[in-house]
């Protein structure tokens, strides 16, 4: 039998202790690349926000660790 | 026929035959071995003795399980399981695929606390997530602890974020979850996190986080689903346990 290449889920019930492992659904597939590509935006807009921060550090000509210093 | 004060033992007369000497002395020893016997039932090793309703014979207690505690029923002493403040392991997952899911969790604990060992994601930096009744609404919050309180806060995501930025090379981690009064259905839900992880950068060093987990709906929480942000569980073991 070949392996899929689908996502897998895996279900535990915590009455019977029945394991089931089963490819992702339509559905769970949609949601699975929603939230991968809200993870992908998400970790962009820190790494903007963090180069915005250095850009302003270096316009005024502070490291970050003095910033702290100054903000104790 | 005199008798003795306590126990109402026969005793010969000041004025008995001393031929009789021997028959009272038996009689007399025999009410003794008795009434000995009456108070001290026990058998068997740790057996206790509680006071009957009859004067003078108590009831044997038998030594409870292992675990139980002394407690009261009807008026009388008894070996019970402790209602509260135990703990039982209900279920051990390896996490593993894009999703591992925690299903008919049992209603009958107050609260449940899951101890998260070695989480491993397979994608470095990535964040581990969490889903309540498989909802993927935005119908979560979570807050650090330490953060300023805040009021009208809006419930901002579809998962509750456990950790982030992890290393997905090394892994040390472990992580506690309590979810309180999970089956109550008047309520929003409310748990707390606690964990450390190898940080993704430098996979020396750790994240910390403790972190408030809300969830805006009133459903008991029935289920439970473990989730990366993005790829898939390269590792770790979830406990989940009930606590009353």
């Amino acid at each position: 039998m070949t392996k899929s290449n689908k996502p897998q889920v895996k279900i535990v019930n915590c009455e019977t202790g029945e394991e089931i492992v089963r490819d992702a659904n339509a559905d769970e597939i949609a949601q699975i690349d929603l939230d991968a590509a809200n993870a992908k935006t998400r970790k962009a807009e820190a790494e903007a926000k963090e180069a915005a921060k250095v850009a302003i550090l270096d316009r005024i000509g502070l490291t970050a660790d003095e910033l702290k210093t100054i903000l104790g | 026929m005199a008798t003795t004060t306590n126990y109402g033992w026969t005793t010969p007369d000041d004025t008995a035959l001393v031929k009789d000497g021997a028959s009272a002395i038996r009689t007399l020893g025999t009410s003794v071995d008795t009434t000995t016997k009456n108070l001290n039932p026990e058998t068997t090793l740790g057996d206790l003795a509680y006071r009957s309703s009859t004067s003078n014979v108590n009831t044997r207690l038998g030594i409870g399980g292992t675990g139980t505690v002394l407690t009261v029923a009807a008026g009388v002493p008894s070996w019970a399981t402790p209602s509260s403040g135990s703990m039982t392991l209900i279920s051990t997952t390896t996490l593993s695929g894009s999703s591992t899911v925690l299903s008919s969790i049992p209603a009958t604990y107050n609260n449940l606390v899951l101890i998260i060992q070695k989480p491993l994601l397979s994608v470095d930096g990535g964040a581990l997530r969490m889903r309540i009744n498989a909802d993927t609404g935005t119908r979560y919050r979570d807050q650090e602890f330490g953060a300023t309180n805040i009021t009208a806060a809006t419930f901002n995501r579809t998962f509750l974020q456990i950790m982030d930025d992890n290393s997905n090379a090394t892994t040390t981690g472990l992580i506690q979850i309590e979810f309180t009064d999970y089956t109550n259905t008047t309520t929003f839900k409310l748990g707390q996190t606690t964990g450390i992880q190898n940080y993704s950068v430098t996979t020396t060093s750790l994240n910390i986080t403790a972190r408030v987990l809300a969830y805006n709906q009133i459903s008991a929480i029935s289920s439970l689903t473990f989730l990366p942000d993005s790829g898939t569980f390269t590792s770790g073991t979830v406990l989940l346990y009930g606590v009353k």
